[in-house]
């Protein structure tokens, strides 16, 4: 089921009366809701693949137990621990990765001049949010591994926890001492946690409906057609796409996020406003912030993080960034997409300067930010920007004949709208949109954070009719990252 | 909870009352002038009634209309008589055209080509060949005075059927309660013209549909075929022939204007045949380096109805020497 549409606009609030007046008194049949709900959440995309979630479940949920019990003893906790990283990886691998491996080890014997035909992909469907109910059950199991978690005794409450359905198929990827530790109390509703989820999901619902939504035919249309296209038009098209991916994804994080407020649940922030990072590090430390955790947490830091030589940590860092970037796809030009953000990320660190900015925003104390932070922010901006340029190809040589578009054809040329339209209103809606952001950039957690109620709900209307005005009834409503 | 509740149903009330005031002052929302069938049994839009046509979300195309007293949009009204030299101009939306300002139709862009001709627009959306041919015949009083017909053809669906009866049901369709609810609340009228509201009609069809499961059943074992184009064109032939057989067709001052890309050889060569006159207006389009029709639209825009005001401005040219 996807957020923007109207099976959900019937099914949140058929579950927010059911959760709040018929199943409140009990927290085990709220739970059961919760899984109940959730799993229909899920089936309405296909009902099969739900054996994998509840599978995924019974494992970890065992393994969890397991290891607890194996505490004193490494080597057996260690090995329950692999079966629910074997079990998470195997099914990640065969249902994402399988046809990947296997036709770039042919293309690769191909190279090697041995001819030979691959016999062994297979039709698979991707099963949506595979990458990301994984990772969270996995987490739960490396956090009892570390002793940083008791493994829960309640099955209901852990099966709640892993298909909890405002962030199932697209994260945040929860750490089960957040998440489960909620879903194992008592929750009341609050007041203001409910009307802050409201104002998240209406928030979430324009970066989608109106900046992602609305910026992709263009996106579309250039990067099909980039071999017609002038430089600057494929330079417009990936800087586009690069708010089309952020209004997409973000957007999500933000209905998510407001979804589970009305249930009483905090979700961990995804998005602190990565457009106006000052340098790749603090990029890492606002988009999407909850997988750039969890490699941080089970990868980075198990394989000695930045403690070991600087030989090793670039390696670690290496290795962070091209997993990151296979976890996104089975493709190459994520694994590419992954190094470019490894190769700039690197002087940064050995510059020293990769938490400098972690507690801090552009312009802290001032309205306006300096001269040298414009700049920061915007060659940054541009570093990503040209990374995504492999993000969004379908093919490596695809990437590479874009950028060489770009230099061979370096001229300027307007671009007209594929359905039309005046480009104007979108050029002036990113600027607004990136004026308000600016406004609103210290807390990602409030969009709507004025003090005057007129304010607040003149921005509310506002919004709405942004939403009228660029709704465009012909476009695909998938989110883009329900493809990873 | 209950404040919870309370505020939530007053704020999307307050918000939608602001959004109607918005849509209202910004005039987004298009009109749709009302509709009836006359004592003539001709379906038409009720006279004298101004407004302005709406296309897009941002209103991409915005145009100014007049209903005249003979119930089109027109710039002028339309007073026949023997000493003028007239040409009535029959169509659907395409020759209506809500898209483009009133005083720019096709119709007095030929005046402007032309000298001492008076055009009458008899379009109206939804007319088929039957409503057009049936209109000549009802009107035969107007049309005695007037020198040269066009019907506008549209030969892939202005052929279905061989007899006039006036659409009765769309009319009641268009007067019933939900409808005047749709047309007095601007931002509803808006988000169905939008598609926001699809959803919602959707999922209403798509429950008429599992209660009706054995609608919609239908063979496909000719569709495409030869012998299915075969048998559309003689079912639409025959439709053509019997209706101007019903109701009259003057082949001295009638002609069809038509596109020969989207019609039928077999009907073309019917016409010939038969002495029926048509303007063909395919090659103009096709020459034309500027797009012909609307972008979010399927109708033609300011350039392809000049292209169509010039082909036939250069007919009437041709039929005057």
């Amino acid at each position: 089921m996807l957020f923007n549409s109207l099976d959900f606009l019937i099914f949140l609030p058929m579950v927010f009366v059911l959760y709040w007046f018929v199943f409140k008194k009990s927290l085990k049949i709220q739970n059961l809701l919760v899984i109940f709900a959730s799993y229909v959440f899920y089936g309405w995309w296909d009902w099969r693949f739900l054996i994998l979630i509840f599978l995924s479940t019974v494992l970890d949920f065992l393994v969890g137990q397991q290891i607890f019990k194996n505490q004193d003893n490494n080597k057996k906790a260690k090995y329950w621990l692999w079966v629910s990283v074997a079990f998470n990886l195997g099914l990640l691998g065969f249902f994402k990765y399988f046809n990947f491996f296997v036709d770039s080890f042919i293309e690769s014997l191909n190279a090697l001049g041995y001819n030979m035909k691959s016999v062994w992909t297979l039709r698979i469907i991707l099963p949506i949010g595979i990458s990301f109910y994984t990772f969270q059950t996995m987490s739960y199991s490396f956090d009892i591994y570390y002793k940083k978690l008791k493994p829960t005794t309640n099955f209901v409450s852990f099966a709640a926890f892993v298909a909890f359905f405002p962030q199932l198929v697209a994260g945040p990827i929860e750490r089960a001492s957040n998440l489960l530790s909620q879903i194992n109390t008592r929750r009341i509703f609050k007041y203001e946690q409910a009307t802050s989820g409201l104002k998240l999901i209406l928030w979430g619902f324009f970066k989608k409906l109106v900046i992602a939504d609305s910026l992709a035919p263009i996106v579309d249309d250039i990067f099909t057609n980039y071999a017609d296209y002038p430089a600057s038009t494929l330079i417009l098209g990936v800087s586009l796409f690069s708010f089309q991916v952020y209004g997409d994804f973000s957007g999500y994080t933000d209905i998510a996020i407001g979804t589970a407020k009305l249930f009483g649940v905090e979700l961990m922030s995804n998005f602190k406003f990565p457009n106006f990072s000052r340098n790749i590090a603090e990029y890492w430390q606002r988009w999407h912030v909850s997988l750039s955790t969890w490699f941080r947490h089970y990868l980075y830091i198990p394989m000695g993080g930045s403690r070991v030589s600087k030989l090793k940590s670039l390696r670690n860092i290496s290795v962070i960034f091209l997993v990151s970037g296979l976890w996104h796809g089975a493709n190459w030009t994520f694994v590419f997409w992954g190094g470019i953000h490894a190769l700039l990320y690197i002087p940064v660190f050995l510059m020293g300067r990769n938490r400098v900015y972690a507690d801090n925003v552009i312009a802290e104390k001032t309205w306006l930010p300096s001269i040298t932070e414009v700049f920061q922010v915007l060659l940054t901006f541009f570093l990503v920007t040209f990374s995504r340029i492999f993000f969004r190809s379908p093919t490596l040589s695809s990437s590479f004949e874009f950028i060489g578009q770009i230099k061979n054809n370096f001229s300027y040329e307007p671009y007209m709208h594929p359905m039309g339209y005046r480009m104007f209103d979108f050029y002036l809606l990113i600027a607004l949109f990136t004026i308000y952001e600016y406004l609103i950039r210290r807390d990602e957690r409030n969009p709507f954070k004025f003090s005057s109620p007129i304010v607040r709900f003149l921005l509310y209307a506002l919004v709405v009719m942004s939403i009228l005005l660029f709704y465009d009834d012909g476009v695909n409503r998938s989110f883009i990252y329900f493809q990873f | 909870m209950k404040k919870f509740i309370l505020k939530s149903v007053l704020y999307i009330f307050l918000i939608l009352i602001l959004l109607e005031i918005i849509v209202r002052v910004c005039h987004l929302y298009g009109e749709d002038p009302p509709r009836y069938i006359d004592e003539y049994g001709v379906e038409k839009r009720v006279p004298d009634n101004d407004g302005y046509a709406v296309t897009g979300n941002r209103k991409m195309n915005y145009s100014k209309f007049h209903i005249n007293k003979a119930g089109f949009n027109s710039f002028r009204e339309f007073t026949p008589s023997i000493d003028k030299y007239e040409m009535a101009l029959i169509g659907d939306s395409f020759i209506e055209g809500f898209h483009q300002d009133f005083s720019n139709s096709i119709g007095k862009q030929i005046e402007d080509q032309t000298h001492g001709i008076e055009v009458y627009e008899y379009g109206y959306a939804g007319y088929d060949f039957a409503n057009q041919i049936y209109l000549v015949h009802a009107y035969k009083n107007d049309f005695q005075y007037i020198d040269q017909i066009v019907l506008y053809l549209k030969y892939e669906n202005d052929l279905e059927r061989d007899i006039y009866k006036p659409n009765t049901d769309r009319i009641k369709l268009l007067s019933s309660t939900i409808f005047k609810i749709r047309n007095n609340i601007k931002l509803l009228s808006y988000g169905t013209k939008i598609g926001i509201l699809s959803p919602i009609k959707n999922l209403v069809k798509r429950g008429m549909a599992f209660n009706n499961s054995t609608e919609g059943y239908q063979t496909n074992e000719l569709k495409g075929s030869k012998a299915e184009e075969l048998k559309v064109d003689q079912k639409r032939i025959a439709n053509f022939k019997k209706l101007i057989e019903v109701y009259g067709f003057d082949k001295n001052k009638t002609s069809l204007l038509l596109d020969s890309r989207t019609t039928s050889e077999r009907f073309l060569e019917f016409c010939r045949s038969n002495n029926i006159r048509y303007i063909d207006f395919s090659t103009s389009f096709k020459n034309s380096k500027k797009p012909t029709t609307l972008i979010y639209d399927h109708h033609w825009n300011a350039h392809g109805r000049s292209i169509i005001a010039k082909v036939l401005a250069h007919d009437l040219k041709e039929q005057q020497k």
